[in-house]
C-alpha cells in the first residue's frame, strides 16, 4: 500500500476510503457491547462522533439534480446535415453573477472525427471531457483505429452511468457529434448528466432547448448542406440573443466532416432587434 | 367599518347570494371600487392558505390542482392582429380538456386570450367583457383597447399576492388606436407590444414566430405563421395541445379562422414539408444508438 | 540437459527455447485438422472430428467449431477442454465490448485478447500453457472478412488460407497450391472439402467426421455465420464426389 516514499498511493487511499465507508454497519454493534463496560463514556462518545460524521456525510451527499440555473444558461447546439455535424457552444464562462471569460471553448475533440461539447457544473465539465478524450485516444493508440462516434457515445454514456451511482457524480451535459470514419455518415448524440443517450438529427441543452428546438423542428432537413446548417444555426442564435436574459458572448462553432474537425467563422457581433 | 359589519351580520354562506342594492351598484361600477366581494375560506390568512393548498411545484401532492399550462400568442402586423391559441387544459398531469376556448370574444372587435388559471381567466375576462359593455352604454362609444386592458390590469393588481394566476393578451382595432395589443399578467404587468407569446409553451412559439416575423407579413403568411407557432408549442410542450384556435383582428372587427385539430396538421406538416425530422415512423430503426 | 528446463513454462532453455510451449504445439499436431479459407464474399471453416468410438453419440454438439460473437466464429485444434475455457473467455470479452461500445468487437481485437491470455501462461504463473490453436473467421466494418490463426505461444497472424492440427504441413501446401485470389465462398467450400479429404486418413468423408461453417453476407448486406447441418455437409460431399458410399458404410 505504501510506495517508496512512504506515501499512500491513490489506489490504497481509495481502498481506505471504501473501508471507512463500510464502517456504519459495524459501529452500532460495537457500541452496544461497549455500553456493558464499566467505563463506556470515551469509547461511546468516540463512536457517536464517528457515527455523526458519517450521518453528516450521508445527508450532505452531493445530489446531481441540484443543477445550477447558470448551467442552464449555457448554450449547446448541434445540427447534422448531409455530410457534416455542427457543434456550437456559447463562449461565456460564468460563475454566479460574473462572466469570467468571454472566449471559452466548451468543446474537446475526442479523435479526428468526433467532437464533444459540454455544459454543467464548473470543474466537472472539463475534467470529464478530458477524461473521455484521454480514453478515446488511448483506444486509438492501442488498437490503431479510432472509435466511431456511436461507440464513443455509448462509452461516454456508460461512464456517466457509473459516475451517477458513485459518491460524487459528474454533473455534465453533453453533445457528441461526428462523422463515421468508415461510412462517412454524420451523427449527433445528446447525453445528459443522468446518463440518457439519444441519437438525434439536431439537439440543444439548457434553456436553449426551449427556444431552438421549435425552430429546428420547423427548419431542419436531414439533407442540408453545411452552408444551410450555419444559416440554421444563425436562426437559433438570433432567437437566443433576442430572448435569453443574459449575454452568452457568442458561439464557438465547429463542424465535423469526413476530412476532420474544422473551426467555423461565426459572426458574434450581429445585433438582433426585437420584433 | 360598514364592510366589517356587513361581513359579520349575515351567515357566511349567504354572503355572496344576497347582494344589497348598494353592493349590486358597486359590482357594476368599475372604478372606484374595482374589487368584488368573494366568499373567503374560514381561515386566518386565505391567500397563504390557498398558496399552501395549490402550489403544486413545491408540493406535488397538494389537494387542489389548478388548471393551467397553455400556449397563446398574438402579434401585430400590417394587416391587423393575429391571435392564436391551443386548446388544452391540464391539472397536474391530468389533461382536463382538449377543447377549451382560450380566446374570449369581448366584443365584436376586442379579443382576450387565456393563460394561467382557467377559472381566473374565464371569470375575469367575462367580467372585463361586462365592464367594456357598461363603458359603451355609459359613454356611448366603444372602449379603447388601452382602457380595457388597464381595467383588467388594475383589477388583478388589487388582488396581487392573493393567488390569482393569469397571463392574458388584449387585442383589438379601434378608430383611435389602430391595431393595438396589450399583455397583462397577474403580477400586475401591463405592456403594449407587437408580439407576445404566453404560457408554458411560450418559448417554443417564440422560437418559430421570431424567426419569421415581419411587420409587413401578408394576411395568409401571418395566419400560417401563427398557426405554425402554436403547432411547434403543442409538439414540444406537454401542457399544450388539442386544437389550434385562430383569429384575425382587423379594422372591421375580428374574424375567426377555424378551430382545427393539431394531430392531422402535425402529420401534414411533417409528411408534406419534411419538417419535424426528429420524429420517425421508421420501425426498422430498432436501436437508434447503434450505427 | 533438457530435463532441467522443460518442466517449467517460464524458463528459457540454454538454446533460447520454451519447451512447454513447444510441447503444447506438438500436442496440437495430433489433433484433428482444421482449415480456414478466406473468399472474397465470405469465409469457410472446416474441421476433422476424430471419431474415437462407434458408441460415442455423434450429433449432440459441435466439437471443433464454435460461435464467439455475432461477427465471429472459430475452429479449434487441440485440447477441447482448454478450448472451452478460452472460448468462454472470448465470448465474455466480446460481450463486455458490446456492452461498453454498443458495437461488435473488431475481429483482431478479440483475437488479441485471447492471445494476451495465452501469452500470460508462457511467462508467469507456473502453469501449463493452453494446448489449443484457433482459426478465427470474422467480419468487421473496418477490415471486412478476416481469417486469423493463433497458437499456444500467444502468437497470431492474419491469413488468406490456413490450417492447424494433424497433417497441417501438407494441408498448408495443398492450400498454397490451390488457393486463388478472389475466389468465391462456393469455390472456397469446394477447396476446403478437397484439402480435408486429402489430409484425413480416409479418402471418403461423412458428416460424422467433419464439421463445416461459413461466414458470409446476405443479399441485403447483413453478415451471417452458420454451422452446417449433416444434410448440408452430405450434399456438399456428394457434389464433389467425396461422400462415403452407402454400401461401404458397414466395413
Amino acid at each position: 500500500m505504501e510506495d517508496d516514499s512512504g506515501h499512500l498511493n491513490s489506489l490504497a487511499r481509495a481502498c481506505l476510503v471504501s473501508l471507512q465507508a463500510e464502517a456504519p454497519v459495524r459501529v452500532p454493534r460495537r457500541r452496544q457491547f461497549k455500553l456493558q463496560l464499566p467505563c463506556p463514556a470515551i469509547g461511546n462518545d468516540e463512536n457517536r462522533a464517528s457515527q455523526r460524521n458519517l450521518k453528516l456525510a450521508r445527508t450532505t451527499a452531493y445530489h446531481p439534480s441540484l443543477t445550477k440555473q447558470s448551467a442552464k444558461m449555457e448554450v449547446l447546439l448541434g445540427i447534422t446535415g448531409k455530410d457534416f455535424t455542427i457543434i456550437a457552444a456559447s463562449k461565456a464562462a460564468m460563475r454566479g453573477a460574473t462572466i469570467l471569460k468571454a472566449s471559452d471553448d466548451k468543446t474537446r475533440s475526442l479523435n479526428k472525427h468526433t467532437l464533444m461539447a459540454f455544459s454543467g457544473e464548473a470543474g466537472d465539465t472539463v475534467q470529464f471531457a478530458e477524461y473521455t478524450q484521454a480514453n478515446a485516444q488511448l483506444y486509438s493508440m492501442r488498437n490503431g483505429t479510432d472509435l466511431s462516434p456511436s461507440a464513443l457515445a455509448n462509452f461516454v454514456r456508460g461512464e456517466l452511468a457509473t459516475s451517477l451511482r458513485s459518491r460524487k457524480p459528474y454533473n455534465v451535459n453533453l453533445l457528441l457529434g461526428g462523422v463515421d470514419p468508415i461510412t462517412h455518415k454524420p451523427s449527433l448524440y445528446w447525453l445528459d448528466y443522468l446518463a440518457s443517450l439519444a441519437k438525434v438529427p439536431y439537439a440543444a441543452h439548457g434553456y436553449a432547448q426551449y427556444y431552438c428546438l421549435s425552430i429546428l423542428d420547423k427548419h431542419h432537413h436531414p439533407d442540408i448542406t453545411l452552408h444551410q446548417g450555419i444559416k440554421l444555426l444563425n436562426l437559433c442564435t438570433d432567437e437566443l440573443k433576442r430572448r435569453l436574459p443574459i449575454d452568452f458572448k457568442g458561439m464557438t462553432v465547429k463542424a465535423v466532416t469526413k476530412d476532420g474537425i474544422i473551426d467555423i467563422e461565426f459572426d458574434d457581433d450581429k445585433v438582433v432587434k426585437m420584433a | 367599518m360598514d364592510a366589517l359589519v356587513a361581513r359579520y351580520s349575515r351567515p357566511a354562506y349567504q354572503q355572496n347570494e344576497l347582494f344589497s342594492e348598494e353592493e349590486q351598484q358597486d359590482l357594476c361600477e368599475t372604478q372606484p371600487p374595482l374589487s368584488l366581494k368573494f366568499a373567503m375560506p374560514p381561515v386566518a390568512h386565505p391567500s397563504s392558505w390557498l398558496r399552501a393548498a395549490t402550489d403544486d411545484r413545491a408540493n406535488p401532492s397538494c389537494p387542489i390542482k389548478i388548471a393551467h399550462g397553455t400556449t397563446t400568442l398574438a402579434f401585430r402586423f400590417q394587416g391587423g392582429i393575429v391571435v392564436a391559441t391551443d386548446s388544452r387544459a391540464t391539472a397536474g398531469n391530468w389533461i382536463a380538456s382538449q377543447t377549451v376556448k382560450k380566446v374570449i370574444e369581448i366584443n365584436s372587435d376586442l379579443l382576450g386570450t387565456m393563460a394561467g388559471g382557467a377559472a381566473d381567466c374565464q371569470y375575469w375576462l367575462a367580467w372585463l367583457g361586462m365592464q367594456c359593455r357598461l363603458h359603451e352604454l355609459r359613454h356611448k362609444r366603444r372602449i379603447s383597447v388601452a382602457a380595457a386592458s388597464k381595467i383588467l390590469a388594475n383589477l388583478v393588481y388589487q388582488y396581487k399576492g392573493m393567488g390569482l394566476s393569469m397571463g392574458t393578451m388584449c387585442a383589438g382595432v379601434t378608430k383611435e388606436e389602430g391595431p393595438a395589443l396589450y399583455y397583462i399578467d397577474s403580477d400586475g404587468t401591463r405592456l403594449a407590444g407587437n408580439l407576445f407569446c404566453v404560457g408554458s409553451g411560450q418559448t417554443f412559439a417564440y422560437g418559430v414566430l421570431d424567426a419569421e416575423y415581419r411587420y409587413d407579413l401578408t394576411v395568409e403568411e401571418a395566419l400560417e405563421l401563427g398557426s405554425r407557432s402554436i403547432l411547434a408549442a403543442t409538439h414540444r410542450d406537454a401542457y399544450s395541445g388539442g386544437f389550434i384556435n385562430l383569429y384575425h383582428v382587423k379594422e372591421s372587427g375580428w374574424e375567426k379562422h377555424g378551430f382545427n385539430d393539431t394531430n392531422p396538421i402535425f402529420w401534414r406538416t411533417k409528411l408534406e414539408k419534411g419538417e419535424f425530422s426528429n420524429v420517425t415512423s421508421d420501425f426498422n430503426e430498432d436501436d437508434s444508438t447503434r450505427v | 540437459m533438457a530435463r532441467r528446463y522443460d518442466s517449467r513454462t517460464t524458463i528459457f532453455s540454454p538454446e533460447g527455447r520454451l519447451y512447454q510451449v513447444e510441447y503444447a504445439l506438438e500436442a496440437i499436431s495430433h489433433a484433428g485438422t482444421a482449415i480456414g479459407i478466406l473468399a472474397k464474399d465470405g469465409i469457410v471453416l472446416a474441421a476433422e472430428r476424430k471419431v474415437t468410438s462407434k458408441l460415442l453419440e455423434q450429433d449432440t454438439s459441435a466439437e471443433k467449431l464454435y460461435i464467439l460473437n455475432d461477427n465471429m466464429i472459430c475452429a479449434v485444434a487441440g485440447m477441447t477442454a482448454d478450448a472451452n475455457i478460452l472460448i468462454n473467455y472470448a465470448r465474455q470479452a466480446a460481450q463486455r465490448y458490446l456492452l461498453t461500445y454498443n458495437e461488435d468487437i473488431p475481429c483482431e481485437q478479440l483475437v488479441r485478447r485471447l492471445c494476451d491470455l495465452k501469452q500470460g501462461y508462457t511467462q508467469h504463473g507456473g502453469l501449463r500453457p493452453f494446448g489449443v490453436s484457433f482459426i478465427y473467421a470474422g467480419w468487421d466494418p473496418q477490415r471486412q472478412f478476416q481469417l486469423y490463426l493463433s497458437n499456444p505461444s500467444g502468437n497470431y497472424g492474419g491469413w488468406k488460407a490456413t490450417s492447424a492440427g494433424a497433417n497441417n504441413a501438407s494441408a498448408q501446401s495443398l492450400l498454397k497450391q490451390d488457393y486463388k485470389e478472389d475466389c468465391t465462398l462456393k469455390e472456397a467450400c469446394a477447396m476446403a472439402v478437397k484439402v480435408l479429404s486429402k489430409t484425413m486418413d480416409s479418402t471418403k468423408l461423412s458428416p460424422e467426421k467433419i464439421e463445416f461453417a461459413t461466414v458470409g453476407q446476405t443479399k441485403d448486406g447483413k453478415i451471417y455465420h452458420r454451422l452446417w447441418s449433416a444434410d448440408e455437409i452430405t450434399a456438399l460431399l456428394k457434389e464433389h464426389d467425396l461422400a462415403k458410399d452407402d454400401n461401404t458404410e458397414d466395413k
